[in-house]
């Protein structure tokens, strides 16, 4: 190999490596935007546009907010249908929706029992396979999947204790030492240990306790003088039972040293029933323990004709109350409010010579551009017309211009962009009176006009935020002045109907705020995430045909939003907002981290061990 | 040494049941199932290469955990009907070639699987609201007050396991024996729940069918040295009985997790064994005639015990514990330190007895409900296949008591409720079809695959060539011998319908099962007085029969909507 040819081979080298180096920049810059653009003004997106098509799962009628059960069901259904068979969609949605209604004691408490239900889910679930799906079934009590050690049927007034250690003192404890001189002394020991155990059992007795649940195996002495003292005996509970038993009644063990002393035990509770069960010639304790905390205990049954079945009900149901823990708990939002850099935020006006009035895009609150002002400046005469404040019941022009895609976005984007383009030269009339439209006329002083809006802004949402109504607009707002961060939430129980409304509710605006963005790169970002958005619809709806399709739901969408008409979905489900939203920005999260990997290193590690250390070290 | 062998990819495989190997695996299972079927089903002969013993056999617990299957479709189906089989007892075959029509007749129709799963569904519920409802045509309420009924019910399902291999007159032998020991599990005066007690099966291998018996309580067996040293057993009004769980052994175990330090010359045995002894004095003085222990008992206790003519007997082992302390109304005692005078039981009589060459120590109680049923069959294999029979028909006595109704057997059920389904949706199509969206066509194709289905399984039942057909008017099921004349008069050649509810001698109007007909609406609300005359019915399970036909068509579903199959290699 001659120097030139190594030369020209390096330098090749060096280029490619240049090539790759300045990608791997251009991707950290991406990056950067995004995970920027996710921070500061995705939740903003949310918070501003999107959160106006909320539904809720609480329903309106009432001052109360209560879990409207048809919503919940069609929610379920929608979670259901890709996770359980067909046929079994909606018998499985029913069998949670009724368990969640069963253990729950009053509205107020449904936090606390869904996060309850999905800590200890495990256990409140049991499964039987070898019957058909539709025997599941939902059983009050608690279900331990185990048989008694001794049963001694029992009624009246049934108390119960846990115990953590053998009830039966041992000879020597582990760090200790028993030293045994004489025969005679074992003999006693032993009597004593006996006599001991059959003091605890009377004094259990005497205190009206009928069952004894144990985390550890009991000797058989203490199986029977428990028998004799007419104590039934679990043993051998899990310590996410033991855990589960005492968060429900707030029972706590019993310390035994002190249990045969003559006062009164206090760590026992009442139980309404404690019987054995059968399920398909199994055994099972059955417990009838009262709760002290807003759940009602239930056990769900759920039968299956094989295991495996029985397993993905039982992961899809505990799945859903997940997601039901989720959708109930406020969303936290917070973002960067817009005062500084409002030129970029505000929408490019158009003026219609012949018409005075601006356009606005959607009815959003629209500020004056600097530069508009200024033009107002030039023509005082049209100031005038600006006198009034709020405008209702305008005649508005909806204006999409048709915006020239910047050129770093990635492909894909043209079929959008064309749709969109067939679509502004229908220019629909649109009744904007449903949304307050401030305009400022005090040409005098941009600073002034600035200072007004963000007071009215922080007004109209603060109003709806104290009553109970419906939470859809239900929020506070909180402005730290100094830094211009803005604190909102998704509130509890929102919900968007399936069938891809959120990707495409979300892409509109995405697009919308493009338009309105000076920043390049934002404008960039809010492409790439809008595009990206469009392709899980297009995989919905992609077996689809005919008015079904994916261009025709994207069109009949679009129009609805831009002439503010309700959207009309062909499916019935309902999905929770804050579970899209945190998936989305996981991606989102996920994307940039991928983004700014600039090595992949593929090790092997299969087959791992081919020779023993030994021979290694002897080699 | 120790290597690693390389992951194999997983194994990724689309529309399983569009591909030939499991089509033609499907047909040899189906096959198998089919030709086992019925009174008159063929038997298999189970058995491995390596040696080991032979298994023949027509029923499905043990055929379907004996077959090798390695697909996963077919594994689902078997694993499925091994647990019905496992709750039930029943009707396993019927579930297992049901499920195998079902799939086959819904592949021939090429509906997509979301419309038949969906269809499916709708006929499933139709059958099961039916066979529940008051007015079905083959459900039979059981009167408790006569025999018969549970009687049939057994005999039923003793006839339908030829390889049991009895005779006309054995079977009625061990049909009546089977309902006695039933009977003798259920209490006398029960309070507000049943609790039944248990029959214990005793094997006797190599005596006559016709030498098996059924007895109150418990046979424990023990070599005839034994029985010989306890004789004679001095005679009582009640025999006081101490049960043990605990080691009588002298072993001492829970010492806890510390150390125990034993001082040289104190001997820990001797202390044991004189605890044992005084364990022993004090059962002695109490007057305990018989002590049975679990586990082991010490030989100087046992001959300190038989010195003081106190009858010891250890090892029986933890299954005999529960009938044990039935029979003797106690608890077992778990512990050799003080023994309270009330977990003494007692049993009315202790007699030995000899049974081929078996010897037993026969408890009597005074009033439990345990009883033990000797049971004989001239060799292993046949014996094995009689004992499963037994326990199928003592769960299905259980099952009839929770649930007191019969359906009619001999492949009249079927027929019957497939006639009911084509004329319930050839009349009433709107009801299935009003939130689903489907066809009209669709749903005639699919509940013509579902009903056929449903028939192909009571033709099953015909195994010697012979024609099957249904009536027109009941929808029952009819079979004719195969040496027919060719110019036929149905009436003489046809004598009963497969239940044996109906005489041919009526104006009925046949037609083969595998033509079509037209729907016609097959005789609901069964008169009473139709099945109190008739003393030889054919019946099944109802639980479990319902039970079968749910799980049949859901795991048909489950299977129909698979489209991939996965395979971890590795």
């Amino acid at each position: 190999m001659t120097d030139g040819e190594q030369d020209s081979l390096a330098s090749k080298h060096m280029q490619t490596h240049r090539r790759h180096w300045k990608n791997c920049c251009r991707w950290k810059l991406i990056s950067q935007f995004l995970l920027t653009f996710q921070t500061h003004r995705l939740d903003y997106i949310v918070d501003h546009y999107l959160s106006r098509h909320f539904g809720s799962i609480f329903s309106s009628s009432t001052k109360e907010r209560t879990l409207c059960r048809s919503s919940l069901e069609s929610l379920l259904a929608a979670y259901f249908g890709g996770r359980v068979g067909r046929n079994n969609r909606d018998f499985m949605s029913r069998l949670t929706c009724d368990y969640f209604f069963k253990c729950m004691a009053r509205e107020r408490g449904s936090e606390e029992v869904l996060d309850l239900v999905d800590d200890y889910f495990v256990e409140l679930s049991v499964g039987v396979t070898g019957l058909p799906v539709s025997d599941s079934r939902i059983t009050p009590g608690l279900v331990l999947p185990r048989d008694f050690s001794v049963y001694r049927p029992a009624d009246g007034d049934i108390r119960i204790v846990i115990v953590t250690e053998t009830v039966q003192p041992l000879f020597s404890t582990s760090g200790s030492e028993f030293i045994l001189r004489s025969e005679a002394q074992f003999q006693t020991s032993r009597f004593w240990i006996m006599e001991r155990t059959k003091a605890i059992m009377k004094h259990l007795q005497s205190q009206n306790v009928k069952l004894l649940l144990s985390s550890v195996k009991q000797p058989d002495s203490v199986i029977y003088y428990s028998g004799l003292a007419g104590i039934s005996v679990v043993e051998c509970l899990s310590p996410e039972e033991v855990s589960l038993i005492r968060r429900i009644t707030g029972l706590s063990p019993l310390a035994l040293p002190h249990a045969s002393s003559q006062d009164e035990i206090c760590n026992t509770v009442l139980v309404k029933f404690c019987k054995p069960l059968t399920f398909r010639s199994k055994r099972y304790v059955h417990l009838g323990v009262i709760s002290t905390s807003s759940f009602i205990p239930h056990c769900v049954v759920l039968c299956g004709p094989v295991q495996g079945l029985v397993e993905q009900h039982r992961d899809a149901l505990h799945g859903a109350f997940k997601m039901l823990r989720q959708l109930l708990k406020d969303l936290d939002l917070n973002y960067l409010i817009q005062t500084s850099d409002q030129n970029h935020t505000s929408s490019p006006l158009v003026y219609n010579e012949s018409d005075p009035l601006p356009e606005v895009v959607n009815g959003s609150i629209q500020r004056p551009r600097q530069d508009t002002v200024l033009r107002n400046k030039s023509k005082p005469a049209k100031t005038q017309t600006y006198s009034d404040l709020v405008v209702p019941s305008v005649e508005l022009e909806t204006c999409i211009i048709p915006c020239s895609a910047p050129k770093v976005t990635p492909t894909g984007t043209y079929q959008t962009d064309e749709t969109l383009r067939c679509f502004s030269p229908t220019k629909t009339r649109i009744n904007g009176d449903n949304e307050p439209f401030i305009e400022s006329n005090s040409a005098n002083s941009t600073e002034n006009t600035r200072r007004e809006i963000s007071y009215e802004n922080l007004q109209i949402t603060k109003i709806p935020g104290k009553g109970n109504l419906l939470p859809v607009r239900e929020k506070t707002l909180e402005i730290c002045a100094a830094q211009g961060h803005c604190f909102s939430t998704i509130p509890a129980g929102c919900v968007l109907p399936v069938g891809g409304n959120f990707e495409i509710l979300l892409h509109y605006y995405l697009l919308h705020y493009a338009k309105k963005c000076q920043q390049s790169e934002e404008t960039m970002v809010s492409m790439i995430i809008a595009n990206a958005l469009l392709g899980v619809p297009k995989i919905l709806y992609k077996s689809k045909k005919g008015n079904c399709s994916f261009p025709q739901i994207y069109v009949r969408t679009l129009h609805a939003l831009q002439t503010h008409q309700p959207m009309v979905s062909s499916q019935t489900g309902l999905e929770s907002v804050a579970g899209k939203y945190q998936l989305l920005t996981s991606v989102l999260q996920c994307l940039t981290k991928i983004l700014t990997i600039d090595l992949v290193i593929n090790i092997k590690r299969q087959p791992q061990e081919i020779y023993d250390q030994d021979s290694e070290e002897e080699v | 040494m120790s290597r690693l062998e390389a992951k194999k990819p997983s194994l990724c495989k689309s529309e399983p049941l569009t591909s030939e190997r499991v089509r033609a695996t499907l047909c040899v299972l189906k096959g198998i199932l089919t030709s086992s079927y019925g009174p008159s089903g063929r038997l298999k002969q189970v058995h491995s290469g390596f040696g080991g013993c032979v298994c023949t056999t027509s029923q499905s617990s043990a055929l379907l955990s004996n077959l090798p299957v390695t697909h996963p479709i077919l594994k689902i189906l078997t694993t499925s009907m091994q647990n019905h089989v496992s709750c039930f007892r029943d009707c396993g075959l019927f579930t297992a070639i049901l499920c195998c029509n079902l799939i086959e007749n819904v592949q021939r129709t090429g509906l997509t699987p979301t419309t038949v799963t969906k269809l499916n569904q709708h006929l499933l519920s139709l059958c099961t609201s039916y066979l529940k409802s008051e007015s079905c045509g083959c459900r039979i309420l059981v009167d408790f007050s006569s025999p018969q009924t549970l009687l049939c019910l057994v005999r039923s399902i003793v006839t339908s396991k030829p390889a049991c291999m009895l005779t006309r007159e054995e079977r009625d032998h061990l049909s009546a024996l089977i309902l006695r020991a039933f009977l003798l599990t259920i209490p006398e005066n029960t309070k507000d729940r049943l609790i039944l007690g248990n029959s214990i099966i005793v094997p006797l291998k190599g005596q006559r069918v016709l030498d098996s018996s059924v007895l109150p309580g418990i046979l424990i067996e023990m070599s005839e040295i034994q029985l010989m040293k306890i004789l004679p057993i001095k005679k009582s009004e009640a025999f006081k009985v101490a049960l043990f769980c605990a080691s009588l052994s002298g072993d001492f175990s829970d010492t806890g997790e510390g150390t125990m330090v034993v001082t040289y010359g104190v001997s820990l045995e001797n202390a044991v064994l004189e605890q044992l002894l005084s364990l022993g004095r004090q059962l002695v003085s109490d007057h305990v005639d018989l002590v049975v222990c679990q586990k082991v008992i010490h030989p100087s206790l046992k001959q300190f015990l038989s010195m003081h003519r106190v009858i010891a007997i250890d090892r029986v082992g933890v299954a005999l514990m529960e009938p044990l302390s039935k029979v003797t109304g106690t608890q077992p005692i778990g512990s050799i330190g003080s023994i309270s005078p009330s977990s003494y039981g007692s049993v009315k009589d202790l007699c030995p007895a000899k049974f081929g060459f078996k010897h037993f120590l026969h408890l009597i109680p005074y009033e439990a409900t345990i009883c033990s049923l000797l049971l004989c069959n001239r060799n292993d294999t046949a014996w094995d296949e009689l004992k499963l029979t037994c326990q199928t028909a003592l769960h299905v006595l259980q099952l009839t008591i929770k649930e007191p109704c019969v359906l009619l057997g001999g492949g009249c059920t079927e027929t019957h409720l497939a006639a009911y389904i084509r004329h319930k949706t050839c009349n009433e199509p709107e009801s299935i079809l009003k939130d689903d969206g489907c066809t009209q066509t669709e749903l005639q194709l699919s509940t013509e695959a579902f009903c056929s289905a449903l028939e192909s399984v009571a033709g099953s039942l015909e195994h010697d060539g012979g024609e099957v057909l249904t009536d027109m008017k009941y929808g029952h099921f009819w079979s004719a011998h195969a040496e027919a004349p060719s110019i036929v008069n149905w009436p003489d050649l046809l004598s009963r319908c497969g239940c044996g509810l109906y005489n041919s001698q009526e104006e009925l109007h046949w037609s083969f099962l595998k033509s079509t007909r037209h729907p016609f609406v097959p005789q609901t609300y069964l008169p009473h007085e139709a099945t109190g005359s008739a003393d030889n019915l054919t019946l099944d399970c109802f639980t479990a029969k319902l039970s079968g036909l749910q799980v049949a068509v859901e795991t048909a579903n489950l299977i129909l909507d698979l489209s991939y199959v996965i395979e971890d290699k590795n």
